[in-house]
């Protein structure tokens, strides 16, 4: 599809060289919605902040890794458990529309918004046509 | 795609096992907190020493529009987490983070120290600090001899 900007990109589960290995990681939620300027992305990483977070675009790849430091007194003891602790991660395929050097990000209260601007469209050049 | 094929009929359960397998795995769990059934939003809860902390997961929560509130032993929370601003549905090309208004009422397990309840949020995590109440001494009752009179 021409059309779209931000391909999800199916998990890999040996793929992310570099990234730390964490025997929990999960996929966040993400929103993606269109404003005039381009694309914006937000994903819910409850936990993370700015000092664990991992954002980064290699070639047409987007991706972003959250670190949750438990933040917890080491003798408090889990009574009751409804969701469990993990890190996150997840990548995007971003396509040419996407001007890769203009990509900025925010985080706030648990939520990255990344900013993806699109190319700004060409202007037609006028060749001059001469005779010889 | 074909989920029985002819040439193993003989052995279609496992075929079907093996389909149900590979749809269950497909299932995406990345909705934590969303799944049927569940309660929003989920909490922990820790006991830490003589004080009980609950934590909960609200990512671009605003504090100002959480609201902690206990009352005879339950735990009320209410929130709401609103959509970016003059975005309209037919904007959005993803959509799976939840947003909107909830409440969830908790039974708290032990008696606590109403007045001492403390919460913070910080990264899109909200803490609520539970002091116990100190056990209470058990309190002798004089039965008197309704006959004596």
């Amino acid at each position: 599809m021409s059309n779209e900007i931000v391909k999800l990109s199916s998990p890999e589960p040996n793929g992310n060289a570099g990234m730390p290995v964490d025997p929990v990681v999960f996929t966040p939620p993400i929103d993606i919605f269109e404003t005039p300027d381009g694309l914006v992305l937000q994903a819910d990483l409850p936990g993370v902040t700015l000092e664990t977070l991992e954002l980064q675009v290699q070639d047409n790849k987007l991706t972003l890794f959250g670190r949750v430091n438990h933040v917890l007194p080491p003798n408090a003891r889990l009574i009751h458990q409804e969701y469990a602790l993990g890190h996150f991660l997840r990548s995007f395929i971003l396509s040419d529309e996407v001007d890769h050097e203009r990509v900025t990000a925010k985080l706030n209260q648990g939520v990255l918004e990344v900013f993806l601007p699109r190319v700004p469209k060409s202007e037609p050049r006028r060749i001059q046509v001469t005779t010889s | 795609m074909a989920i029985f094929r002819w040439g193993q009929a003989w052995d279609p359960f496992r075929d079907l096992e093996r389909e149900v397998d590979r749809l269950l795995a497909s299932v995406s769990l990345s909705f934590q907190g969303l799944r049927f059934g569940r309660q929003y939003p989920p909490v922990n809860v820790y006991e830490v020493d003589d004080e009980l902390l609950l934590t909960a997961e609200l990512p671009g929560t605003r504090a100002e529009d959480l609201e902690v509130l206990v009352a005879d032993g339950v735990l009320t929370l209410k929130g709401k987490r609103t959509g970016a601003a003059g975005i309209t549905d037919d904007h959005y090309r993803r959509q799976e983070r939840p947003q909107g208004s909830w409440q969830r009422s908790l039974t708290l397990p032990t008696l606590i120290q109403e007045d001492k309840l403390s919460a913070e949020f910080t990264n899109g995590v909200l803490r609520v600090r539970l002091p116990k109440a100190p056990a209470s001494i058990p309190r002798q009752i004089q039965v008197s001899d309704g006959n004596a009179e």
